[in-house]
């Protein structure tokens, strides 16, 4: 029985890598494919360590590590990645409505 | 049956690989197909050396000592591995350097614009 | 119009000598001789649990000398590429770089809390080395991708390159020593026996290929670094 419910956490974190894997091929410009590849991946990872957890409980610790590191790097990762991005003014996709960076950039720059 | 899948996929990746770095015009996209039919090709080498239900060669608490010879997979791929990566990572990071000199010089990534050595 | 004929034929050809291959090929039911003559050697000789490090560090150490030259060799060959004073920065995007940006407050934060796990666990790498899996190469890799997360962090941060060039060749130097050694106290170049061998699986085991492991990883830590050092604008 737990067997087959660490089988079937696997099977989901499999299926989320695959989407982040369509979404980085189907999205229009880089930031989202970023935020298609990131989110999806590393939820995708915690899934399939779980599933592996609940296969070898003795496991567990060392699991629980491995999902800790993925969680720090993954994201700080994306972000300075979209941030590098945003500095040398790649173009956003057209129907883009609020640029949260430039406004905030731009107040600090005028507020000193 | 597992090495097989395994030794499909090595294979799959080198060719993929060898595509890419025959149809992409853009430096960088031709070293991603270099890099991509090396960690095609140590695939296929650790994939070589599997013998039927065996484990890894560490003798620890799962593999005893006595056991070793006779469910142990082959060490040597393995070991040939280690060094073939090390040295795929080095020839990329020449390439690399070469793509930083190229891209000074003519100001463009594209290799269409390289045409001196050319017949 | 030939250029895509050629691809294609040649692609195609490539996938049958591979399906070839792949159709011919058979699981091995027990390992080749020897394969098997390594695997008894090993904890039997060298006293080492991990026996691709006995290979890579005794039996077949003169191949990983040979690879610790081919290292030194791009280190060289990127410093000549890079190493010159560069233009600066022209061409299409050179009106995007203004000023060298400080990084976000989240990346120095996640510099800061990773570092130090990074150096301790490349330190773990490299001296399980004959116990678990790990080893030199592994470790200095490690190493290397540490200092890489300090130099994107940071963008002043200077490793100095002095101390990095002096510290890799004198571990390359001690290294040719623990060798020339072998030939004298023990049986050949690079022998593993001119330390005790110790009690099997403990931490202080198989003579001297925690020595030589350490030595590896600080010469591929430093090698890796200094590459990365002239990928710098």
């Amino acid at each position: 029985m737990t067997d087959l419910i660490g089988s079937v956490l696997v099977l989901l974190g499999a299926i989320f890598h695959f989407s982040a894997g369509l979404g980085m091929l189907r999205m229009p410009d880089v930031y989202t494919r970023m935020q298609a590849g990131t989110k999806a991946s590393t939820l995708g990872n915690t899934l399939v360590l779980a599933g592996l957890a609940i296969h070898h409980p003795s496991w567990g610790l060392k699991l629980l590590i491995i999902v800790y590191f993925v969680l720090m790097t993954n994201p700080v990762s994306s972000h300075a990645l979209a941030r590098a991005a945003h500095s040398i003014r790649i173009p956003m996709a057209g129907d883009t409505g609020i640029d949260a960076l430039r406004d905030a950039r731009q107040e600090a720059g005028s507020g000193t | 049956m597992i090495s097989r899948i395994v030794l499909t996929t090595g294979f799959l990746l080198v060719l993929i690989g060898l595509w890419g770095v025959l149809t992409r015009r853009n430096i960088l996209r031709i070293i991603i197909g270099f890099s991509l039919m090396g960690t095609g090709t140590h695939i296929v080498i650790v994939a070589i050396g599997y013998v039927t239900n065996g484990t890894a060669p560490i003798i620890d608490h799962a593999l005893s000592l006595s056991e070793a010879a006779s469910r142990a997979v082959d060490p040597i791929p393995s070991a040939l591995a280690v060094t073939a990566i090390v040295i795929g990572m080095a020839v990329t990071a020449v390439m690399l350097a070469y793509a930083i000199r190229l891209y000074e010089s003519k100001k463009t990534l594209s290799i269409d614009a390289f045409t001196e050595s050319k017949w | 119009m030939t250029r895509r004929l050629s691809i294609i034929v040649a692609i195609v050809s490539f996938g049958l000598v591979f399906a070839s291959l792949v159709v011919g090929y058979t699981e091995q039911q027990t390992a080749r001789p020897l394969a098997e003559s390594y695997i008894r050697l090993v904890p039997q000789e060298l006293g080492a649990p991990n026996v691709i490090t006995g290979i890579l560090l005794t039996y077949r150490a003169f191949d990983t000398l040979g690879e610790v030259a081919v290292l030194f060799m791009v280190a060289a060959s990127v410093g000549l590429v890079l190493g010159k004073e560069r233009q600066p920065r022209s061409g299409p995007l050179a009106d995007r770089f203004d000023e060298v940006k400080p990084s976000s407050e989240i990346v120095q934060t996640g510099t800061q809390t990773l570092v130090p796990l990074i150096s301790i666990f490349a330190a773990y790498i490299i001296m399980n080395g004959h116990l678990t899996a790990g080893g030199g190469f592994q470790g200095g890799a490690v190493i290397a991708s540490g200092v890489l997360l300090m130099l994107l962090a940071y963008p002043q941060y200077q490793p100095g390159l002095e101390f990095l060039g002096i510290t890799e060749s004198v571990a390359g130097a001690l290294f040719v020593l623990a060798g020339i050694a072998g030939l004298i106290v023990a049986d050949g170049f690079l022998d593993n026996r001119i330390l005790p061998l110790g009690q099997f699986g403990a931490f202080f085991s198989a003579g001297a290929i925690p020595v030589l492991s350490a030595l590896l990883g600080i010469k591929v830590g430093c090698e890796l670094s200094v590459i990365l050092e002239r990928f710098r604008p």
